[in-house]
């Protein structure tokens, strides 16, 4: 296990830094939001802290930070917020694609072969229990691609690792953010 | 080489045995490297002598008695003395167990205990190069046959013999440390005769044969080690499109053990439903930073409006949802709303809508402890009552009459209201599971 299990009180400070950077940020940007602006840019700042923590090493990062970056309003916002660090890349994903499809192809003739090959070895039962089972995992794999920012075009091996980060990412986040509203509301309870 | 008659198969044994006892003697000095090849002849042509050997060798007792005992001298072994008389026996004994072996070929279970054997005294590479009695004899004997095997096969390297390759340097050498080994000159000859046995582990025994004695000729300073082959482990395929698919199967399955630590409920062994409860995490994790952002930040105002955003935003950026779901999200809004209009009045009157409705407040630590004891649903968002952080005030409800058997469960943390200065945030998670 890499060692990000206990995630650090760093980590968690730097998130919380940047975080409220972001937020400090947009109500400069815009004074008087209402609720839902104002919903939308903590999310955000949210969001763009927790990615930059990654410093855009890992996939979800970098995808994350692009997927905020392509609405123009947020652009600004953004590079105002990363003026002093990282660069933000955009993914290219159509060279991937034609590579995938050429792989697609050659996997769905392997895989008929060596069907064939296990249905005369271990008889049609094993092979059907076995196939549905497959089935069952591919289709969790995509809504797995799914959910995870930029974990569509990846291999299983990459998407675990890529899903192992963005856990510990947020369950970092969901932490901080939990006890910065809790702290804020026991302050507004006291008042 | 071919012995006409007794006297030349003794003479030729004889040869063999200085050969090796000169060998020894360069190895004692560590020296062994130059003979290495002209010691690995006679290895390949040892089956042709193999009969002849044993046939002969009883007349040859007192040249072997000699040897032995010269050996023996040099040795660093704890061998103590009274053992050579014994060789004699030993090595008729030994040399019967091989014809034996060699009738069943059965050598090769036998092999393998013995090399089970040496593994567990702990095979290190140390142990390899210092030649020291019995282990290091015994540990060269190992190196034997793996080192020879590695450069016969292209197959899956075996755990336990991946730890001979950084002794590869020292195989040949380690040959030879196996010769200095206790059973002396006799027992190295049969030893000797035991490595084309080793070969016969997982494959064919004659290019075996030919193998050792070609890496061993091409290789005075490198043996084996130039190419890196690797052993499958036994009764499994060794083609590379399988073994690529093993270590890809290897890779996930360790990733995903990490995983397992990581989210919680992890304990399936099943890939299929480890993944559900990845991603059941993953929703749920997402769902909360979704509610935390439009907490008690937000400060307190007017509800409905982000509730309704809230279920619009899920709607559209989530369209995996089922239609079912999708319609509790729409009537739960509703709800919601209603009641979060309410609240902002008056707590008795909001009281009385949900009484109205079938619903009924109840604290988020109750709920919470309600919902894990029942939660049986792959609705990922049944998980989201962890949401709750304080006592707040939460809507949990039951669908009464005859329509829906199930419960769903609404928990709201309404956004700061002044009623019972508790500061809260409207949020709706809608968790509907059958019982």
């Amino acid at each position: 296990m890499k060692a990000r299990t206990g995630y650090s009180t760093s980590l968690k400070q730097e998130f919380l830094k940047k975080w409220i950077k972001g937020i400090r940020i947009y109500s400069n940007f815009k004074k008087d939001m209402n609720i839902l602006e104002r919903k939308k840019a903590i999310k955000l700042s949210a969001d763009l802290a927790i990615a930059s923590t990654r410093n855009a090493s890992t996939r979800w990062s970098r995808t994350l930070t692009a997927n905020i970056s392509k609405n123009e309003t947020n652009k600004i916002f953004v590079e105002q917020i990363f003026s002093d660090s990282e660069v933000i890349k955009k993914e290219a994903p159509s060279r991937l694609m034609a590579r995938s499809n050429r792989i697609a192809s050659k996997k769905i003739w392997r895989r008929s072969h060596i069907t064939q090959i296990k249905a005369r070895k271990m008889g049609p039962y094993a092979v059907k229990a076995r196939s549905i089972a497959k089935k069952l995992v591919k289709n969790r794999t995509k809504v797995l691609k799914s959910l995870v920012p930029g974990g569509e075009n990846m291999d299983g091996i990459s998407l675990i690792k890529e899903t192992l980060d963005y856990i510990v990412s947020l369950r970092v986040q969901v932490d901080v953010m939990r006890r910065l509203a809790s702290a804020a509301e026991n302050s507004t309870r006291s008042l | 080489m071919q012995p006409g008659g007794r006297e030349l198969e003794a003479m030729n044994i004889n040869s063999l045995l200085n050969q090796e006892q000169s060998l020894q003697e360069m190895n004692n000095h560590q020296n062994g490297q130059p003979q290495m090849s002209s010691h690995f002849d006679p290895t390949s042509s040892h089956d042709d002598f193999l009969d002849q050997m044993m046939s002969s060798i009883p007349s040859s007792n007192s040249s072997f008695n000699w040897d032995v005992s010269s050996d023996a001298a040099r040795a660093d072994h704890a061998l103590p003395s009274t053992l050579l008389s014994q060789f004699d026996d030993q090595s008729a004994q030994l040399v019967s167990k091989l014809r034996q072996h060699q009738i069943s070929s059965g050598a090769a279970k036998a092999l393998m205990l013995q090399q089970q054997l040496l593994l567990s005294r702990g095979l290190t590479g140390n142990g390899l190069r210092t030649p020291s009695g019995a282990s290091g004899g015994e540990s060269g004997l190992l190196q034997i046959p793996l080192n020879l095997t590695n450069g016969d096969h292209a197959d899956v390297v075996d755990g336990s013999f991946q730890s001979t390759n950084p002794a590869d340097d020292a195989s040949v050498q380690g040959l030879f440390n196996g010769f200095t080994g206790t059973l002396g000159q006799t027992a190295n000859q049969s030893q000797h005769f035991h490595h084309p046995q080793a070969q016969n582990f997982g494959a064919s025994a004659v290019p075996g044969m030919n193998q050792p004695a070609a890496s061993g000729s091409t290789g005075g300073g490198t043996p084996a080690q130039a190419r890196q082959r690797v052993r499958a482990r036994r009764g499994q395929a060794t083609d590379p499109h399988s073994i690529a698919e093993r270590l890809r199967r290897e890779r996930i399955a360790e990733r995903m053990k990490a995983l397992q630590e990581l989210v919680p409920n992890a304990n399936k062994t099943d890939k299929a439903s480890m993944l559900d409860e990845i991603i059941d995490y993953v929703k749920f994790l997402q769902l909360q930073v979704k509610v935390l952002s439009m907490s008690r930040l937000g400060g307190a105002t007017a509800v409905a409006p982000l509730v309704a955003d809230m279920s619009s935003e899920r709607r559209s950026s989530n369209g995996t949802q089922t239609a079912s779901s999708s319609n509790n999200n729409e009537t739960m809004t509703v709800t919601e709303n209603q009641v979060a209009k309410l609240m902002e009045e008056d707590m008795g009157t909001a009281m009385q809508y949900l009484q109205g409705k079938g619903l009924c407040l109840m604290p988020i630590s109750l709920a919470t402890a309600i919902s894990a004891a029942t939660c049986h649903s792959r609705n990922p968002l049944a998980a989201t009552n962890n949401l709750n952080t304080s006592k707040n005030p939460l809507l949990s409800g039951e669908h009464g009459g005859p329509t829906s058997p199930s419960m769903s469960v609404l928990t709201v943390q309404s956004a700061a209201i002044g009623g019972n200065g508790a500061g809260e945030a409207s949020v709706k998670d809608a968790t509907s599971f059958s019982k």
